[in-house]
């Protein structure tokens, strides 16, 4: 067990480290990007662009760059950005976390909630019409693009029926951290909750009926209706408790990879100020140091995520680990 | 999109082979078929999307004959007649101050059967022609990345030892990239200059970049369930026993191996059709997919949030396509599946 | 300048009607707030805090650096030796001394300016403003490295400053006498717009021990002016509260603000601000509404808009040595056959912009009405396209079937006019393709000369007024430097003719602005005709403010460009 931890902990190691050399070599070795002329701002003269291209360093060998960046980023911490100069962009990926983290959070906490209930539910009323019913709903929560779902919330929130009773407490698009206002807080993130979460109540509904529906077969669900346990019992007590492995392996991955940027079309589409957001703008505006931190802080918490589910996955089920 | 430890278990088909006399029923692959076709909803959803890509292919007929307009040429000063009244397309907006100029709303008729868009342009002609290049994309990617995946699944399974080490770290780095960040990243850098490898050049407005982007950054999500595929027909007794008796490894390969792989992409291929519709219209959203001149729906949505608050059609058509695409093609997926896999074993989040 | 904000900034003549304060000249269709007329009784509108909505990242607070994006904020913070008057109306260009007492002559031939400092003027944090605080600042402006060195680089020692960042010493070219409180320039050759450049926050007040470093959101420099930074927390917030320290020493200059704080909230898409203000949560949006908001606030907010012109023009830039606009007809066929109605339709109507066919802009200095471009030409209004002439045009030059790539941004707005030209192009007989490059990539895409961009959609507002910001930079000789990506004149236009005609324009208005102004129009028509643009539009500045807010003044200056924040009444 403990040589799986350790191998496993290893390739992660080494699995960021090709990330990050792979972000440096797209965003620097990148034809018709120049960083000294982006870090010039507007207008500058051609010397001023070779004055910065020397004190950024830019004017070195790639190799030697990269040792640069990585240094200024993990242990000086004082790297600084390159549309926003003067900015040091650990303290703006510090900034962003929390918000990212109270849209997943939140979200999560309704996905998991209505997702189990859902799956439950398709589970014990199968055969009825109510199973097929929950999993086209399943089915069309997986099925809506989720930044099309945003906009259309925004359509009916923001304008349509905002001047009614329903919707006159949806505050313009934005985000108030939670120690400033908490109402105005929560105020600003239930409709992007609920937007997020509406595909991962699908796809875990389905998951997690589906699980029950196999594990129904295994024998020891059998045996315990034969010990005469009630079905609620044999469902709540043992194959619900079954089928939990996958799904909290599951979400254990999809936590990491929304906390770790992906919910930016959510975090796009309702102006949320969160990692996802400043990834992507950083992205689009070619923002080089603030790129390789936030995919490197993305990627961190994805690979770990990975491993700590395989852990835990190999601890709870010794069928799968490695010989 | 993510797995679990159990795409490792093996997904079977051919498990339980008839023993020795038994009289030769209907192959596994046409009970399949059969199981496929009695499932109402599957073929329901089937038709449904033929019929998507039938009328998204009749983009210029419609385009041409019906409505009579260029969805691609600004119509900024252009005229309509509706109602038997000609009037401006974009007009201009009211009150004292006059300010903006506001596109005309559905007009339910042949001509502008949705409005107008920001230049004027027949959004119904629009969303049809979108509906081409989204589609076209969406299988072609999916197509493409099936492909990729089957060699380098097959030969990390085949040859395992090193060259399987290799290759699961190489798809643990794809895997980790997030999916959105990795392909934002390429397409941004790409979308510079395009893409040239040796003689090979791509300009930096063809649909290729999206669609090899697209192709790209999934092969490991079809990638491993191929792997797994090989591995559990190669732990089998009998191909242990084949091996003994000196069966070279294309026969291997080609008899035991491949229909396994092979049933592993079907069950996967309407999934990943509708992952990779939703994934090039979320990247065209973001201006980083489908570039101009083209349309797609992502394109066209991203159009629409600019009219959002006074033109919402722009922006409700093309989701409503995209949401009937995805949703028949995991319809029609899931009755795959069930038909190929009654066990279920093989079960890949979407 | 080029690519700050989205759309327009200054003005060169004001239309709007103002209460309280001052004149403007002529009226508009555009109200004033409430707020009462004549300056008594304006005390009892101190205080409040305002809210300002601004736009997604927010730039530099580092005056040396910040080129134009944070201006209207750094000038109710820090000060110079001399500003733009912060008024409404066509004075608001004029230049008034702040920190200096008054604007000296220029004497030895034009090369040598004395400013005495107003005494008793303090930062923030209590240390007095002195004499050499100038030169750091300028010398800062090479040292940091700021965009703008080449502005100042007339002065003695500014060529060796401009070379080698790592040290800059101007001590030669700016004497600083900080017992008499005196700072003279010496200039290599006369500049008739150096007090202008003077007037530019890269020239602010800097303590002279500030590091030749860029600061950062967290450690601002200190105010001298009426504002300070309370907290900047990057995308999320900027706060300003009164800087105890400042006193009115100049009302033209530096007014004392009226709201005690302004609070600007970052990070917001423009559909929010809009949203924001609408329902009081905000009292200002800096980004301009987006286009399909304009019918909703200018028929249910009337009173609230405010629309004034602004000299920016926005055009299509032609590179006038890669074909086929290597030919002047075919430049001037596109320049006929351009139908501006349609592009100021998709800019958002003609109450948003009005079209022009010349370089200047109206009300500019030296700007006299021409469009050769037009049906009916003769009385320098652009009536319509003449299609005919530019087949003509296009016949003749036999470029026909060439192929084009139309450069743009992915904004909205910038792809419909291109939109517009590849179709445009296509009638005209060209193989035309539109090419969107994202922001980032675009602007120093069209300015190296190695791309080859053909047509790209721009836009140009002045530092200052000065015909040379226009005919000595953007379409000038010394605004193009080949291969490389800070070369703003994006049509590589150099006549030698134009070029002569120029440099005797700038060296005439050393002493006689008005004929300089005469000869400013004749390279204007000169230029013209040679179309290296195919100018389209000037667009009006929207204003959209709150309900509450009263005392709206539109002061045109590049500085502000806009509302005069401080001097609204939130109260």
């Amino acid at each position: 067990m403990l040589t799986f931890v350790i191998r496993r902990m290893i390739a992660t190691v080494f699995v960021v480290f090709t990330i990050t050399v792979l972000v440096f070599l797209i965003f620097f070795h990148t034809p018709g990007v120049d960083p000294a002329r982006k870090l010039a701002g507007r207008n500058p003269s051609p010397e001023t662009i070779k004055a910065i291209k020397h004190q950024y360093g830019l004017d070195r060998p790639l190799p030697v760059q990269y040792v640069i960046l990585m240094k200024k980023l993990f242990i000086t911490r004082d790297l600084t950005s390159y549309s926003n100069q003067g900015q040091k962009v650990v303290p703006e990926i510090v900034a962003a976390t929390p918000v990212t983290l109270s849209l997943v959070l939140g979200a999560a906490v309704i996905w998991v909630v209505v997702s189990i209930i859902m799956g439950v539910a398709a589970a014990v009323l199968r055969g009825t019409i109510f199973d097929p019913m929950l999993m086209v709903l399943a089915l069309i929560g997986i099925s809506m693009p989720v930044f099309w779902l945003g906009e259309m919330a925004n359509l009916i929130t923001q304008d349509r029926y905002h001047d009614t009773f329903l919707f006159s407490w949806v505050p313009p698009l934005g985000y108030t951290p939670l120690t400033q206002d908490p109402v105005m807080w929560f105020k600003h993130l239930v409709i992007p909750w609920l937007v997020l979460s509406v595909l991962y109540i699908g796809l875990y509904a389905r998951v997690l009926r589906a699980d029950l529906l196999e594990t129904e077969n295994e024998d020891y669900v059998r045996t315990a209706r034969a010990k005469g346990l009630s079905e609620r019992r044999v469902l709540l007590r043992h194959t619900l408790r079954t089928s939990m492995i996958s799904f909290v392996s599951l979400f254990g991955l999809d936590f990491g990879v929304l906390v770790g940027g992906g919910a930016l079309l959510v975090e796009v589409v309702f102006g949320l100020p969160g990692v996802g957001l400043l990834t992507y703008q950083s992205l689009i505006s070619l923002d080089l140091p603030v790129i390789m931190a936030t995919v490197i802080y993305g990627a961190i918490f994805i690979v770990i995520a990975n491993a700590v589910v395989d852990v835990g996955y190999a601890w709870l089920d010794p069928r799968v680990r490695p010989a | 999109m993510s797995t679990v430890g159990g795409l490792e278990h093996p997904i079977d088909p051919l498990a339980d082979a008839p023993p020795e006399g038994w009289v030769a029923g209907r192959s596994p692959w046409a009970l399949a078929g059969h199981k496929l076709v009695r499932n109402r909803m599957a073929m329901a959803a089937l038709a449904v999307f033929l019929g998507i890509v039938v009328v998204s292919f009749m983009g210029p007929f419609y385009a041409d004959h019906i409505a009579h307009t260029d969805p691609f040429t600004s119509q900024l000063t252009a005229t309509t007649v509706i109602n038997g009244k000609r009037v401006d397309v974009l007009q201009q907006g009211g009150g004292v101050l006059k300010l903006g100029e506001t596109p005309i709303g559905p007009t339910w008729q042949r001509n502008y059967f949705l409005g107008a868009d920001s230049q004027g342009r027949d959004v119904a002609a629009r969303v049809l022609y979108g509906g081409r290049t989204s589609l076209t994309i969406g299988i072609g990617s999916a197509v493409i990345c099936s492909l990729l995946a089957v060699i380098v699944g097959m030969v990390a399974g085949f040859y395992g030892g090193v060259t399987d080490s290799i290759i699961s770290r190489g798809l643990d780095v794809v895997w980790a990239f997030p999916v959105y960040l990795l392909a934002i990243s390429i397409a941004t850098v790409l979308l510079t200059q395009g893409l040239t490898i040796g003689p090979f050049s791509i300009s930096a407005s063809s649909l290729w970049l999206p669609t090899l982007i697209i192709a790209v950054i999934y092969v490991p999500y079809v990638a491993r369930p191929v792997r797994g595929a090989v591995l559990s027909v190669r732990e089998k007794e009998f191909i242990e026993a084949a091996i003994a008796q000196g069966a070279s490894n294309r026969r291997l390969i080609f008899n035991e191996i491949l229909p396994n792989v092979i049933t592993v992409l079907i069950v996967l291929l309407p999934l990943m059709i509708a992952t990779t519709i939703l994934t090039e219209s979320a990247l065209s959203y973001l201006s980083i997919g489908v570039q101009p001149p083209n349309a797609s729906w992502g394109t066209i949505i991203n159009d629409g949030q600019q009219l959002l608050y006074t033109r919402p059609w722009v922006a409700i058509a093309p989701g409503i396509m995209i949401v009937l695409t995805v949703l028949s093609l995991n319809v029609f997926g899931d009755g795959v599946r069930d038909a190929l896999d009654p066990r279920a074993k093989l079960r890949v989040k979407d | 300048m080029q690519h700050a904000r989205r759309r327009g900034l200054m003005a060169g003549a004001c239309l709007v009607l103002l209460v309280g304060v001052l004149a403007g000249c002529g009226g508009s269709s555009s109200s004033s707030s409430g707020g009462s007329s004549g300056s008594g009784s304006t005390t009892g509108h101190m205080g409040g805090t305002m809210v300002l909505a601004w736009n997604g990242i927010g730039s530099s607070i580092d005056p040396a650096v910040d080129y134009d994006q944070n201006w209207t904020l750094l000038n109710m913070i820090y000060d110079g030796l001399v500003t733009w008057k912060k008024v409404g109306g066509s004075d608001g260009n004029t230049l008034v001394p702040d920190l200096a007492q008054q604007i000296p002559q220029a004497t030895d031939g034009g090369k040598t300016y004395v400013f005495h400092l107003r005494p008793g003027i303090m930062y923030s944090d209590g240390t007095p403003v002195k004499a050499s605080d100038f030169l750091r600042a300028i010398e800062r402006e090479f040292m940091v490295p700021g965009p703008v060195g080449s502005f100042y680089q007339g002065i003695v020692g500014g060529d060796a400053c401009a070379k080698t960042s790592k040290s800059c010493d101007l001590s030669k070219g700016i004497v600083a006498d900080d017992a008499a409180g005196t700072v003279t320039f010496h200039l290599t050759a006369p500049d008739p717009d150096f007090l202008q450049k003077l007037a530019l926050p890269f020239a602010y007040a800097v303590p002279s021990n500030t590091p030749a470093k860029e600061v950062g959101p967290s450690n601002p420099l200190p105010a001298t002016g009426p504002y300070m930074i309370d907290h900047y927390t990057p995308n999320q917030e900027i706060l300003l509260v009164r800087n105890p320290k400042f006193h009115e020493w100049s009302k033209d200059a530096q007014p004392q603000g009226y709201p005690d704080k302004i609070d600007i909230r970052l990070s917001l898409t423009s559909e929010a601000e809009v949203t924001m203000v609408e329902h009081g949560q905000a009292d200002w949006m800096y980004d301009q509404p987006p286009s399909d908001r304009l019918n909703e606030i200018a028929t249910q907010y009337t009173n609230q808009v405010h629309l004034n012109p602004v000299p920016q023009v926005y055009h299509m830039a032609l590179n006038t040595r890669v074909a086929p606009f290597d030919n002047v007809k075919v430049r001037q066929a596109v320049n006929y056959a351009t139908d501006r109605a349609a592009i100021i339709k998709a800019w958002g109507g003609p109450q948003v912009a009005t079209p022009t066919c010349q370089i200047l802009p109206p009300d500019f200095p030296g700007y006299a009405a021409y469009c050769p471009y037009t049906t009916s030409p003769g009385d320098g209004k652009w009536h319509g396209p003449d299609m005919a002439k530019a087949a003509q045009l296009v016949a003749a030059s036999g470029t026909k079937g060439q192929k084009v790539a139309v450069i743009c941004t992915p904004d909205e707005a910038s792809k419909a006019v291109c939109l517009y030209f590849v179709s445009l192009l296509k009638q005209l007989g060209y193989d035309s393709s539109i090419k969107v490059l994202s922001a980032a990539v675009e602007y120093p895409y069209v300015q190296d000369s190695s791309n080859k961009a053909q047509i790209s959609f721009s836009y140009w507002y002045p530092d200052y007024p000065s015909g040379a910001d226009w005919f000595d930079v953007v379409v000038g000789c010394n605004g193009f430097h080949p291969n490389s990506s800070a070369s703003a004149n994006l049509s590589e236009f150099c006549d030698p003719t134009i070029q002569k005609m120029t440099e005797k324009a700038i060296q005439t208005s050393v002493t006689d602005q008005a004929a300089a102004n005469q000869m400013w129009s004749q390279v204007d028509k000169a230029t013209t005709d040679q179309a290296p643009w195919v100018s389209l539009f000037l667009p009006k500045h929207i204003d959209f403010v709150s309900a509450r807010v009263g005392n709206y003044i539109f002061d045109p200056n590049v500085l502000v460009g806009g509302i005069l924040i401080d001097q609204a009444w939130v109260k």
